[in-house]
């Protein structure tokens, strides 16, 4: 049967995880977002549709951001990867993390996580950007329960945090 | 009132830094040892008898651990005509993927591969789809006919009266019928002749999902002790335990409710729907059990809103007074009641003041997915129908849409439908601030060039629940302050929580920190449903916060001796003003709790039963953008009043009404589970069922209006519910506005509003570049 062929056929995956190497020996027929999950107990990103629709399991993957439901986990070998966990650094918030907080850019949390890496790697390479342009790059992220303004406002406020040098 | 140092502030979420950093533990995060997971065999049909099942090879395949059908379930008092109870279909499916069996393994994949060993021989029955035929004399039963539905939990979630229905006649109705309002005031067709003007139609807003981000999930874990343990997003803990004891027989006391963070609920995590299948999974396997629905069970398979037609006609004099309404609302409400008409008929016509009116519910079984609550139950419904209704008569009286509203709105004292008198609510105030919005001021500066534009209003109103409620507030060892809760947290209430507690104490909100507690630990509180977290729960939140301040109070006066009506707290320390007497919180801890102290520790209780209700009311104008080459909607502006009777915390008050104006915009947009002939969901994937994105909502004029609540926590009220209520029709007037068109079908989809401009020779390029085969 398929899961006995699949348990006898295991791949180890050579990642770097939030800074980290994490060598990773897995079933070949995991996705990327089930590694984390499963293997690394890296719960933050979250499977909300597993069809690339949502955003929740929004990782960096050598500085692009993607669905980690849509990627097979063996395809992370020779990769850096950044999760949520890895956004905050020496117990202090990410300006993203803070403004979020702070502005009512949260409010379940099961999107929260893939709305901070989405924008973290975003502000990182758009330092200046319009509220249109964030609405642009937060598009592939949904959330239920805001209305997305004050998401919008937390990461204008972040931007320009950043720019200030709060960054790191 | 002395001036308040904390509440009315916008403060951010106290778990906030847990959530930004993915440290928030959701159900389907949890890892126990030994831990088995679950997956379910759903039925291929809407309507079938199981003749046969046979779990032999599944049993037998390596990994699985537990194998399921409804012959394992536990003998107890089940009520199979609704929902939570119906954990396994017992003979009979009445919607297509209800759970036939499910399987508990090693692994995930395991699980689902031994879904295909189960065999299954069906005989399929009539299906009933059609709501309005299901009512029919002569039509196919969606089940064989029932005994009594028990409603004790839908009027738990909403507190209507009912007395006034005859809901008596749909006993002798077709057993499609679940449930049936029926409420007349006056003499309906006398206001109609009364009335210079008419207007009528029949409105059809489609089915709607909650989609919560966070799918459907929960752990259990049945030791050897008998005990029952279950980690699952709730609103309600208490009142699953209660459904879930009952359901699997087993005593309260041996059963602990743990709810988990809740990824979104608006409704659809109150009553037990998968709890006690991944408890009967661990009951058989001694394991503990993970299910997590997909997002395609969870579309398909979970407690959405009902679709709702309304037939609806009304009467206004040519001064433009409101004179007669006569509505009738069919609610689909798929394979299980789900109680909706209960408010939603009341208030369908309750927001104005007809002297005649004539309004009815009937709640129809079909076998397709049985709906559930979705904050304000039926409420986008009916008032997507009265709304436009209202709207058309300012049209053709020529009456402007606010001031026609004003004239026309129930204020304290006028009644209701059900004949009692609407209690002080901000109806009026709304459309007051409304009408001050900068949306609304700057209306006619809207339309300049470009694509068609309009504007439309739509109010609304939510009676709200009530049930009793308690919390403990406690002194921590060095003075700091915990507030403990059995309510779930499903909107920021905690962080109200914790600043109720601190403007009572007198402390800052960083010495005080609530929890909700489990079942076993926490005090009783009611569901997170009906909006009443804040009004019922705070009041005991500040009562038990009053009880520990007298406590500290009795102590700091004994210890300073001064009376106890000269000391004052602030920031955590009792004193005598003008004198150099104080005491600190942490003093007074030590004198609590070390060896040989002298006085007991500070433990205050709250108990609050509050019987009135404390309504919530809202009025909103939405600006739309319409392309007539494709048909597709663009809302570009909203202004959204409503009243909260005190904000409590401005910033979590701000985010419950942007969050129900942009769910209600998706209502009115995008958002509607298609069926297909056979009652199966036909777009059970979110690039189906679009959800709105940062691109399709704009920034919303959220405006908060306070007329205070007679018994709410500084006056607060319902918050939670009435901001969902009116856009989608809103988006309608404003539809109407831009192209003088009615329309009559929510979503307004491009593919709808193209083929309406098209009937109307209002489409740009109509059937030329396209050609007919586009369509």
């Amino acid at each position: 049967m398929l899961q006995e062929r699949v348990g006898q056929a295991t791949v180890t995956v050579h990642v770097t995880v939030n800074g980290v190497p994490r060598p990773v020996t897995t079933v070949p027929n995991r996705t990327a977002l089930e590694l984390l999950r499963e293997d690394l107990a890296l719960t933050g990103a979250k499977e909300g549709c597993g069809t690339g629709d949502c955003g929740a399991c929004t990782i960096v993957v050598d500085g692009r951001p993607v669905n980690g439901c849509l990627l097979l986990a063996p395809m992370l070998d020779g990769k850096t990867v950044l999760t949520v966990e890895g956004v905050a650094r020496g117990g202090k918030l990410h300006p993203v993390q803070q403004a979020m907080v702070e502005m009512g850019g949260l409010q379940c949390g099961f999107c929260t996580p893939g709305f901070v890496v989405t924008a973290v790697n975003y502000l990182e390479q758009h330092p200046n950007p319009t509220e249109d342009e964030i609405r642009v790059a937060i598009a592939g992220n949904l959330c239920r329960c805001t209305g997305y303004s004050k998401i919008v406002d937390a990461l204008l406020e972040a931007a320009k945090r950043m720019r200030e040098g709060e960054g790191r | 009132m002395t001036e308040l140092k904390v509440v009315g502030k916008p403060l951010p979420r106290i778990e906030g830094p847990e959530k930004v950093t993915g440290q928030t533990v959701y159900a389907a995060d949890m890892q126990l040892p030994g831990m088995l997971h679950a997956k379910v065999l759903r039925c291929p049909y809407p309507h079938a008898l199981i003749k046969r099942i046979d779990t032999s090879k599944a049993k037998a395949y390596p990994g699985v651990v537990a194998v399921v059908t409804a012959e394992d379930l536990p003998p107890a008092d089940r009520d199979p005509s609704v929902r939570p109870h119906a954990v396994l279909v017992e003979g009979e499916a009445i919607f297509e993927g209800q759970a036939v069996a499910a399987v508990a393994a090693e692994t995930a994949y395991i699980a689902e591969e031994a879904l295909d060993l189960i065999e299954v021989e069906y005989e399929e029955l009539p299906a009933v789809l059609d709501p309005e035929e299901a009512i029919k004399p002569g039509s196919p039963f969606t089940r064989r006919p029932l005994e009594e539905i028990d409603l004790s939990e839908i009027e738990g979630h909403v507190t209507v009266d009912i007395s006034a229905a005859d809901d008596a006649e749909a006993h002798r109705r077709s057993p499609n019928i679940s449930n049936r309002l029926h409420f007349v005031r006056g003499n309906v067709e006398k206001g109609f002749e009364e009335a210079d003007i008419i207007v009528e139609g029949r409105f059809d807003s489609k089915m709607a999902h909650q989609a919560y981000l966070e799918p459907q999930a929960c752990v259990a874990h049945y030791d050897a002790t008998g005990k029952l343990t279950i980690w699952t997003p709730t609103q309600g803990q208490f009142h699953q335990r209660n459904d879930i004891a009952r359901i699997l027989g087993l005593p309260h006391e041996k059963i602990n409710l743990v709810g988990t963070e809740v990824g979104g609920g608006f409704g659809a995590k109150v009553a037990p729907l998968i709890q006690p299948l991944t408890a009967l999974l661990s009951m058989k396997s001694g394991r503990p059990v993970k299910l997590v629905l997909t997002r395609r069970e969870d579309l398909m398979n979970s407690v959405p809103a009902p679709r709702g037609i309304v037939q609806a006609k009304i009467g206004a004099t040519k001064d433009g007074r409101l004179t007669a309404f006569k509505g009738r609302v069919i609610f689909d409400s798929g394979a299980f009641p789900a109680g909706t008409p209960v408010g939603a008929t009341m208030m369908m016509a309750a927001c104005y003041k007809f002297d005649h009116l004539d309004v009815e519910g009937i709640e129809v079984l079909t076998n397709k997915c049985g709906a559930g609550a979705y904050r304000a139950p039926g409420m986008p419904e009916v008032t997507f129908a009265i709304e436009q209704l209202v709207d058309e008569v300012c049209r053709q009286g020529g009456f402007d849409p606010i001031e026609l509203r004003k004239k026309n709105v129930c204020r304290e004292g006028d009644l209701m439908p059900n004949g009692r008198p609407w209690p002080k609510i901000g109806l009026y105030e709304c459309l007051e601030a409304l009408e001050q919005s900068e949306l609304w001021q700057t209306r006619h500066q809207a339309k300049n060039g470009g694509k068609p534009r309009g504007i439309g209003v739509a109010i609304g109103a939510w009676p709200g629940g009530m049930q009793p409620a308690s919390a403990m507030v406690k002194m921590n060892e060095n003075g700091t302050i915990k507030v403990v809760v059995g309510s779930n947290d499903i909107s920021g209430v905690n962080t109200s929580f914790n600043m109720i507690a601190a403007e009572e104490l007198g402390v800052p909100m960083h010495m005080v920190t609530t929890i909700t507690a489990d079942t076993d630990t926490a005090p009783y509180a009611g569901l997170a449903a009906g909006s009443k977290t804040l009004y019922s729960g705070g009041k005991a939140v500040q009562a038990a916060a009053q009880d520990a301040r007298r406590q500290i109070i009795a102590i700091a006066s004994r210890e300073l001796d001064a009376n106890p009506e000269d000391l004052v707290i602030e920031d955590g320390v009792v004193f005598v003003p003008g004198t150099d007497k104080s005491i600190s919180f942490q003093r007074i801890a030590g004198l609590t709790m070390g060896f040989g102290s002298r006085y007991a520790p500070v433990v205050g209780r709250g108990g609050e039963v509050i019987r009135n209700q404390a309504p919530g009311t809202t009025a909103q104008a939405v600006e739309v953008e319409v392309d007539p080459e494709t048909g597709n909607v663009t809302v570009t502006r909203v202004a959204a009043a409503q009243d909260v009777g005190k904000a409590i915390n401005r910033l979590s008050i701000i985010g419950q009404l942007e969050g129900g104006v942009t769910q209600c915009l998706g209502m009115g947009l995008t958002e509607e589970m298609i069926f297909d002939e056979r009652g199966r969901m036909r777009n059970p994937v979110f690039l189906d069922y679009r959800l709105l994105t940062a691109l399709d909502v704009p920034r919303i004029e959220a405006i908060i209006v306070e007329v205070p609540s007679p018994e709410g926590p500084f006056g607060a009220r319902i918050a939670g519910e009435p901001s969902i209520i009116a856009a989608s029709a809103a988006i309608a007037n404003a539809l109407r506005d831009a192209t003088g068109l009615r329309f009559y079908e929510a979503p307004m989809t491009p593919e709808r509003v193209l083929r309406r401009l098209r009937e109307a020779g209002k489409a740009v390029r109509q059937p030329v570049a396209l050609g007919e085969a586009a369509l």
